[in-house]
């Protein structure tokens, strides 16, 4: 392996790393802007007066409050933009730890978008006001606690983004890394920054306990990771993915150091992606956090889990033909995972939690596929078909969950969302926005011709083209068909009948949008840079699901799944 | 003239509505704009007619409808949406469908021009455009992912005429109308999904599923479902979603409310076009891609259809309100079209489809007939007024007409169909025919007594009694426009019933075509007899 002190840093390297260089430049960027000030350093003996930029009184414009938001804002997009661009670039391994390639590009960019709409929507949901009157003794108790959190929110901006851009520069180098140590310290860096940032609004009781269940929980898991961690260490001397793929390959038998770390592994990612019985706290998180943020852990924080599963599952773990260890295993978890959450959904009354629980529910399908891929009964090509649709749908989640959540933060705005009632006669206030987030549980709950059918549809028909030949067919009786069948051929039983069970909370927002009465028939609080993130991702959950954007889509993902199979 | 007239009748209607929809929100100028897209929607949908009839005298795509031999017409080269899982723009007309299509672009400015004064014109008119491309691509989609795209998008315009322009309980029949419909078309989907998921592979063409969505492939390519279980299974799931949206009794019970909620033209399309779709998709995919499944369950076709016959007969005598009874006249006419298929006589088909076509002219003009009364008469119980000729002698023309065509009074359309799908009944099951046939007698009843009711027996020779909710005021008779509609959807049942061979023909070629290639060879393998 290569010591990062002799990291070739040529031109070529560079331009492959370009958005995390992007971002490093933006974390940079954001601490030293707002900062900029008139000081001036005197040549000793003359008068000639040099600017050093750094103290003094601060500049009126890059002290604005609302700077690290724009800072923020152009960063993720620039970075988000370098990353699409990347996706076709041919893979490039750079100090021995990382691999920039379509896959690791891919997630990238899924996560970099998911980052770029959070920032925007921050903009509204911890507003800086540029007029932040210091409270006077004669303003009354109310007035002096809102110019205080006026005052805060201004505070706390810069924070908030050094945080967002840390879980940007942690999530897409983790999609590249191929050394679990890497994995492991980039998933932290994201991580960490996550618990903050489900924390920040401290002040409230919901945020202080979302924060505090959240980071516990996080650790334990993630210790209990790294513990596995060094159990396969110990087994193999090394933690290079491909190192550990051959030692697993020349494995007789198995070892109880590999597959205990294996596992113990899994507990850590099963966290990440809210699997049950990891996901306790998911729904405390997602609820307590601010909305956007509920987001970002409903689909970039996931779909990081689901990334350290491609690797550690699919690269390490998956024997040519025969069955994985742990397929039985997680064939089960699968189907609890989205039982459990579609049933709790179906129970909650605050539309975050149900959110927070449709999330598990997601993960649940999406695990049922990867038990597939560990079956063995699968060709590579419909590995490569089941991964895609994977793949695809934490793309698409992108759009619709996190559209959703950017809803529910246009409601916080005006400090509500946390009940369904908040959402009574949206239909009435906002037409536009209401559309919107029937759209979004449409196609949560998997209707055609919205994205969250296709990738549904490629799921299930992985996993039926894979399990149904299995079944007898010369019998005229569905009994003994349904006896010899292959069990995984129920796991897309379950996913269709659980997607049949979710359509009635999802479809119970669209009718309290539509039918309720409002509490006040006001329009909602003006936020064009929210409402534009919100349409924008209504117009692309409609075009990821039919017609040349989806056909692109798919392709660009399944190349990349491809030339990641066949690397394995 | 037009390369591909159908693609451009299905793609034309939205778009225009779209820009409609959306105009009036940027530009937020009020009146005028309203006219001017009520304007623009007769218009578009004007020259859609004029497309279709051009269509039918073979003046656009050249086809000989009078000559007609199976297979699909129109047909385009197919345009890739989605070709990694086979999805491709792909449209088609047949017998079966061109009729309904003919129909749509008919109902659609009829429609409109009943209701040319509603409010809110300038979200009204477009609605019903909308309504138009989304109908018309359900007949013409050979593509089922497309299909069941526009299945869906039929319940958006549906949805917003039955909860904007509604009666008081719109909230709760609309709400009603969407959910019976939606969890019908989802446990449908999964039926569609299986056949999917065992069409054969087709990955040289670019589907990295490996399967098509290509109608006629999932049609044809059922026997690679592996079990006969799993057939009749797929078969019922699907006539779940087809007889929900016909309706068929049990599951018919949204539709009363639905229709007495609705407004006129919103019931009028309901009753002319909407409810087709459901024979439509049930003769197109259940039927053609299960004969064995479908030739297995003729006891449950006939018991279905007997059932909406006869019950929605009885509960018709029982109605006080005339739209209600308008609503269930319609469940027991289709439950003909089920017993007409479940006979396996081209006849019986042909009678069926006969009878799709000519309840979707007869049933509009008795909800436009319907909805007059409320308009002018502010309600719709039938015991509330009489002898109303004295005032609406136009209405009561109209109603007697109507009344007469749907109880099946010869020379009308409707007549035509009934008595070729009874024909066919007592062809295959003899005596059983008596049970229909009676219970027509009932439909006679029912629509002679609220007919009689109405229009007549007022004890004053110059004078009727009006219902109370005029509050003494003289109603006035209906409006030009509700007038003219009536007229043109009243001649065409005069003249459907005159000279039925105008589509009859073709239905009855198609219907002994389909009974030949897909019906015969399950009804030998079943032993049952043609």
């Amino acid at each position: 392996m290569t010591s990062l002190g002799q990291l070739p840093l040529d031109s070529d390297t560079a331009s492959s790393l370009l958005p995390e260089t992007v971002m490093l430049v933006g974390l940079i960027a954001i601490v030293l802007i707002p900062n900029l000030g008139d000081a001036k350093f005197r040549i000793p003996l003359t008068s000639v007066r040099v600017p050093v930029l750094l103290g003094g009184s601060r500049f009126n414009m890059t002290n604005d409050p609302r700077m690290p938001n724009r800072i923020s804002n152009i960063t993720f997009l620039v970075a988000f933009l370098s990353s699409l661009v990347l996706i076709s670039e041919s893979p490039r391994e750079v100090g021995g730890v990382l691999m920039a390639d379509g896959f690791s590009r891919i997630f990238s960019t899924m996560f970099l978008g998911a980052l770029l709409l959070v920032s925007v929507a921050t903009t509204h949901r911890i507003p800086a006001k540029t007029k932040a009157p210091i409270p006077e003794d004669s303003d009354s108790k109310a007035t002096v606690d809102r110019k205080i959190s006026v005052l805060i929110d201004n505070r706390r901006q810069v924070d908030f983004y050094i945080l967002l851009i840390m879980v940007g520069l942690g999530m897409s180098m983790m999609t590249m890394a191929t050394n679990l140590f890497m994995m492991i310290v980039c998933i932290e860096l994201a991580s960490l920054s996550t618990y903050v940032l489900v924390a920040f609004h401290k002040e409230s009781p919901s945020g202080g306990e979302a924060g505090a269940k959240y980071f516990i929980v996080g650790s334990v898991a993630s210790a209990i990771g790294i513990y596995g961690m060094s159990l396969l260490y110990l087994w193999s001397g090394s933690l290079d993915l491909d190192v550990l793929r051959e030692s697993w390959q020349a494995m007789d038998g198995v070892d109880p150091f590999a597959a205990f770390g294996i596992g113990m592994m899994l507990v850590a990612f099963g966290f990440k992606v809210s699997a049950a019985p990891f996901h306790l706290a998911a729904p405390d998180a997602y609820s307590g956090a601010a909305s956007p943020i509920s987001g970002l852990l409903a689909t970039a924080s996931k779909a990081m889990g689901f990334v350290a599963l491609f690797r550690v599952l699919v690269i390490i773990t998956v024997p040519e033909g025969a069955e994985a260890l742990w397929m039985v295993a997680l064939g089960i978890f699968a189907v609890v995972t989205m039982t459990w959450g579609n049933l709790a959904a179906l129970t909650s009354e605050n539309p975050k939690r149900m959110l927070a629980y449709s999330s598990v529910a997601h993960a649940g399908y999406m695990l049922a596929a990867f038990a597939v891929v560990g079956s063995g009964i699968s060709s590579t090509e419909e590995s490569v078909v089941i991964l895609t649709a994977v793949t695809f749908h934490l793309a698409v989640l992108v759009l619709f969950k996190l559209g959703a959540f950017l809803v529910i933060t246009h409601l916080e705005t005006e400090g509500k969302g946390h009940n369904i009632e908040h959402l009574h006669g949206l239909g009435n206030r906002d037409p536009m926005i209401a559309g919107s987030m029937f759209l979004f549980v449409l196609s949560l709950a998997g209707v055609p011709p919205l994205s969250g059918f296709l990738s549904k549809l490629l799921m299930i028909n992985g996993i039926v083209s894979t399990s149904a030949s299995t079944g007898s067919s010369d019998t005229s009786d569905i009994a003994t068909w349904a006896e010899s069948v292959d069990p995984l051929f129920w796991l897309a039983a379950a996913i269709v009948l659980n997607s049949a069970l979710s359509l009635f909370y999802y479809l119970r927002i669209g009718l309290v949008m539509f039918f309720e009465e409002p509490a006040s028939t006001k329009p909602l609080k003006a936020a064009p840079s929210l409402r534009m993130a919100i349409f924008a991702c209504a117009i692309l959950t409609l075009l990821c699901g039919v017609g040349p954007v989806s056909e692109w889509l798919l392709d660009l993902v399944n190349g990349a799944i491809d030339s990641f199979m066949h690397q394995v | 003239m037009i390369s591909d007239p159908l693609t451009v009748i299905t793609l034309i209607p939205i778009l225009v509505s779209l820009v409609l929809l959306i105009v009036p929100k940027i530009t937020s100028s009020a009146e005028g704009l309203a006219r001017a897209s009520r304007a623009i929607s007769m218009g578009v949908s004007l020259g859609m007619l004029a497309i279709t009839t051009m269509i039918f005298f073979g003046e656009i795509g050249n086809v000989d409808w009078s000559n007609y031999n199976s297979g699909y017409y129109l047909t385009n080269d197919p345009v890739a949406l989605i070709p990694s899982i086979g999805v491709y723009w792909k449209v088609g007309a047949d017998a079966l469908s061109f009729p309904m299509i003919w129909l749509t672009t008919l109902l659609i400015p009829i429609s409109m021009l009943v209701e040319w004064d509603a409010k809110k014109g300038h979200l009204f008119h477009p609605l019903i455009l909308m309504m138009e491309g989304a109908l018309i691509g359900v007949f013409v989609s050979l593509d089922m992912f497309v299909f069941y795209a526009f299945w869906e998008l039929t319940l958006v315009p549906m949805f917003f005429l039955i909860m904007i322009w509604g009666g008081e309980d719109r909230k709760y029949a609309s709400m009603k109308f969407f959910i019976y419909t939606f969890t019908a078309s989802v446990i449908m989907l999964i039926g569609i999904l299986v056949m999917y998921l065992y069409t054969p592979d087709v990955a040289s063409s670019g589907s990295i599923t490996g399967h098509s969505f290509d109608m006629s492939v999932m049609v044809s390519s059922t026997e690679f479902i592996p079990s006969e279980g799993l057939r009749h299974l797929v078969w019922l799931l699907l006539l779940i979603g087809f007889a929900t949206k016909m309706p068929s009794v049990p599951v018919h019970t949204w539709l009363p409310d639905a229709h007495v909620q609705a407004p006129t033209a919103g019931s009028m399309l309901l009753a002319g076009v909407m409810l087709k779709m459901g024979a439509y998709g049930f003769l197109r995919i259940a039927v053609a891609a299960f004969p064995e499944s479908t030739v297995a369950f003729i006891p449950l076709l006939i018991f279905l259809g007997m059932a909406s016959l006869v019950y929605g007969a009885w509960v018709c005598m029982g109605q006080t309100n005339l739209k209600r009874m308008v609503a269930y006249s319609s469940v027991s006419h289709m439950g003909l079209i089920f017993l007409g298929i479940a006979t396996m006589q081209p006849l019986g088909i042909a009678g069926a489809l006969f009878m799709m076509f000519a309840h979707g002219i007869i049933s509009p003009l008795l909800f436009a007939v319907a909805g007059a009364f409320k308009h002018h008469y502010h309600t719709l119980e039938i015991g509330s007024m009489r002898g109303i000729a004295h005032h609406s002698p136009w209405l009561s023309a109209h109603m007697m007409l109507g009344w007469m065509a749907s109880l099946g009074l010869p020379l009308l359309a409707g007549f035509v169909a009934e008595v070729t799908i009874l024909i066919a009944f007592w062809m295959s099951f003899g005596w059983l025919v008596l049970l229909p046939t009676l219970t027509l007698i009932i439909t006679a009843v029912y629509y002679l007594t609220s007919m009689q009711r109405t229009i007549f027996e007022s004890n004053d020779p110059h004078h009727g009694i009006l219902p109370d909710t005029l509050h003494g005021e003289e109603p006035r008779d209906i409006t030009w426009h509700e007038n003219a509609g009536m007229i043109i959807l009243g001649a065409l049942t005069i003249l459907f019933g005159i000279l039925p061979f105008i589509f009859w023909d073709m239905m009855s070629e198609w219907s002994s075509g389909f009974l030949l290639e897909t019906l015969v060879q399950a009804m030998q393998s079943e032993g049952v007899k043609p």
